[in-house]
């Protein structure tokens, strides 16, 4: 969604700067001041919701988390991407995606620092977010998933430092490789068990829920991967490389398919023998209120851009497909969420109470961000193209020239 | 925190010693473990609980605590059931108090916890209001500060402090009267006797002894969270067999009606 909007517009900025070769050039202008805009959009949401209160959010008792949550799992699932190409590729000894992975690990540091970020306008009281800290309780998966997602954000850092040397400290690169594996796997799937260890909510609660997190963290991660590369390639002199896209569509069907069949085989299970209060909550996906988003994920979302990938090779088929299949992983952070909050388990009339004066019972129909939560995402998209534009101004593009290009 | 008096005169506290006298807890063992059972076979949702709820606790406007959900039916209309009569009754639903509480296990900063008598509280001044509790608990039944709170009355209601804005609370089985050997408002005001308080560690204690002769279920007991609040059920229910024996009959009668 707007994210890949961002990173479009993010990259376009960047590289009508890089052409013009410097720094003061209008395209780069513009860019910042489009920065700096969305910045304080979100800062200001964020300000204003923090005054009043979360009552200014589309949110309620029954939906109480919402589009900060859902842009906190789609955030934490592309920063996938840099570990794929760096310590993938690293480990698997191909030099083929060289050319991309400070680019891609830029990427992945942007999307943890970002998802980092998303926390605090999603908590009521963020003046208290330092008491995690102080006397974190340990059985809480949120503590967890705070410890490992520090831990990956200083690891992205190290590894970008390291890529930037030159020449890049092989050994370095490699023990990095070999200690980022288990965190990033551990990242993915402590996201998932924040959902999945809830006996609260049986869409959430089955041990498929890492796996999934983990199929989908790799498709999207590599998708923005491409998506990015192309982005700068063609509004920069930046050269990506035919090898590369074509290395990492064979990869990006590779996850495609892990992740469809994942998808498949919870769906299937559940339907055919779930429990009952499983199988109620998959229905509003199959086919209650959240149906046109499920379906609009499988097919446009995930059957396309496969037969895309699997029927052609160019680069601007793969692109398209990279960008449909983030959409699609997005709507699929949407129907996890939504799936397991529209139908509470304990769901007798009149309900759950609204939690504002005058707002009735009754579990809600649907929820709409309020222009408040647009405004603080508007942020964090800012927040997010503001690292990889600095990552790509000052990591990226300078080494550029000293990179193999495989044609 | 939630349960600090707030020096305010419960009108408890005003009534005759009778009243007060009601309102003890029965029996207290050395080490009490808090228990409710609610019986479904007295309750005629009313909901007088859920309202001296909200007053005693300074809930606001738009929040509860507790509340009367309608089993059997959409709100309040009956349904009939096949077998003629009404197939529908009341569960009034606040916190399990669960034993094993999945709200306190995921609360990244320990708001949530039990105390020494197995009440599940919330340290209002330690929560962050990532409301992680909220999406945990398998009942529903706590609520999130959203905005600043409205009160019926300028003043506002409770004998306990309000909580702020951005915290998530809930029922506290009334912790602040259980110091005064009193029981819950709710169970002191219903109009029915259904709600039934104790110590689960003592064996003369009501609370126990109904539990033993009756039939108490607990909701959701195969999500393992083992809740103090039990649900006695309705003895007047006319068992199985006794159903298929009568819907022969009346099979019986309606096709003889017919012939
Ligand atoms: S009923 Fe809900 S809030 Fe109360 S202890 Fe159990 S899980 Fe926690
Ligand atoms: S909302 Fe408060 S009580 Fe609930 S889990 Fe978060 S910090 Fe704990
Ligand atoms: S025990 Fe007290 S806090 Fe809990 S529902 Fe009853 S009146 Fe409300």
């Amino acid at each position: 969604m707007s994210t890949i909007d961002a990173v479009v517009s993010g990259a376009g900025g960047v590289g009508l700067a890089a052409r013009e070769g410097r720094r003061s050039g209008r395209g780069w202008n513009v860019w910042v001041g489009l920065l700096v805009t969305g910045l304080v959009i979100g800062f200001g949401s964020f300000v204003y919701q923090w005054s009043a209160g979360l009552t200014v959010t589309g949110l309620s008792n029954t939906i109480t988390w919402g589009l900060y949550i859902v842009a906190f799992m789609f955030l934490v699932g592309i920063s996938a991407g840099g570990l794929i190409v760096v310590a993938g590729a690293e480990l698997a000894g191909t030099h083929r995606f060289e050319h991309v992975n400070r680019l891609a690990v830029v990427c992945s540091v942007a999307a943890v620092a970002t998802a980092a970020g998303t926390i605090l306008p999603d908590l009521g009281r963020p003046q208290m977010a330092w008491k995690m800290l102080v006397q974190p309780h340990l059985t809480s998966p949120l503590v967890w998933d705070m410890a490992v997602l520090s831990l990956y954000l200083v690891i992205g850092v190290v590894d970008l430092w390291i890529l930037t040397r030159r020449p890049v400290p092989a050994k370095s690169l490699r023990v990095m490789a070999i200690v980022s594996l288990p965190v990033a796997i551990l990242v993915h799937s402590v996201t998932a068990w924040i959902f999945g260890l809830l006996v609260a909510r049986p869409f959430w609660n089955t041990p498929l829920l890492a796996p999934l997190f983990i199929s989908s963290a790799l498709v999207s991660g590599t998708a923005l991967v491409i998506a990015t590369a192309a982005i700068v390639e063609r509004l920069t002199n930046f050269v990506v490389g035919g090898a590369v896209y074509r290395g990492l569509r064979r990869l990006l069907l590779w996850f495609v398919a892990a992740d469809a069949f994942l998808l498949f085989t919870e769906v299937m299970t559940t339907f055919v023998s779930g429990e009952p209060d499983h199988r109620e909550q998959l229905d509003v996906l199959l086919t209650g209120r959240l149906a046109p988003v499920f379906w609009a994920e499988v097919t446009i979302g995930l059957l396309l851009p496969a037969m895309i990938l699997v029927f052609t090779n160019t680069r601007r088929w793969i692109v398209t497909a990279s960008v449909l299949l983030l959409a699609g992983v997005f709507a699929k952070r949407i129907n996890i969420l939504f799936a397991a909050e529209f139908d509470p388990l304990v769901g007798l009339a009149p309900g759950i109470p609204g939690g504002r004066p005058g707002q009735p019972f009754r579990p809600d129909e649907i929820y709409l961000p309020s222009w408040v939560e647009l405004g603080v995402l508007t942020g964090m998209v800012a927040f997010f193209c503001t690292i990889v534009t600095i990552g790509v101004r000052y990591a990226v593009l300078p080494h550029q020239d000293e990179d193999p290009v495989l044609d | 925190m939630s349960t600090e008096p707030t020096g305010r005169v419960s009108p408890i506290e005003a009534l005759s010693p009778a009243s007060r006298a009601y309102g003890t807890i029965d029996v207290r063992s050395e080490h009490p473990r808090w228990g409710m059972a609610v019986d479904l076979e007295r309750c005629v949702g009313c909901w007088s609980c859920a309202v001296i709820c909200k007053s005693e606790n300074a809930v606001p406007l738009g929040m509860w605590w507790n509340r009367i959900l309608t089993d059997g039916a959409a709100l309040d209309t009956p349904s009939s059931d096949d077998r003629g009569g009404h197939d529908l009754h009341w569960v009034p639903l606040a916190c399990q108090h669960c034993d094993d509480a999945p709200c306190q296990k995921v609360c990244p900063t320990s708001a949530t916890w039990t105390n020494a008598e197995g009440v599940v509280l919330v340290n209002q001044d330690d929560c962050i209001g990532c409301r992680y509790c909220m999406a945990a608990c398998p009942y529903g039944v706590r609520v999130f500060n959203w905005g600043d709170s409205e009160y019926p009355v300028p003043e506002g209601t409770g004998m306990v402090a309000p909580r702020p804005v951005g915290s998530v609370e809930k029922c506290t089985l009334c912790v602040h009267r259980l110091a005064e050997n009193q029981v819950p408002s709710c169970v002191w005001s219903c109009p029915a006797q259904a709600r039934i308080f104790g110590d689960l560690e003592a064996p003369e204690s009501r609370l126990v002894q109904m539990l033993e002769s009756r039939n108490p279920t607990i909701l959701l007991e195969e999500k393992g969270t083992h809740p103090k609040v039990s649900y006695l059920q309705p003895r007047r229910r006319r068992p199985l067999l006794a159903v298929a024996a009568a819907t022969e009959i009346e099979t019986e009668i309606d096709s003889g009606e017919g012939s």
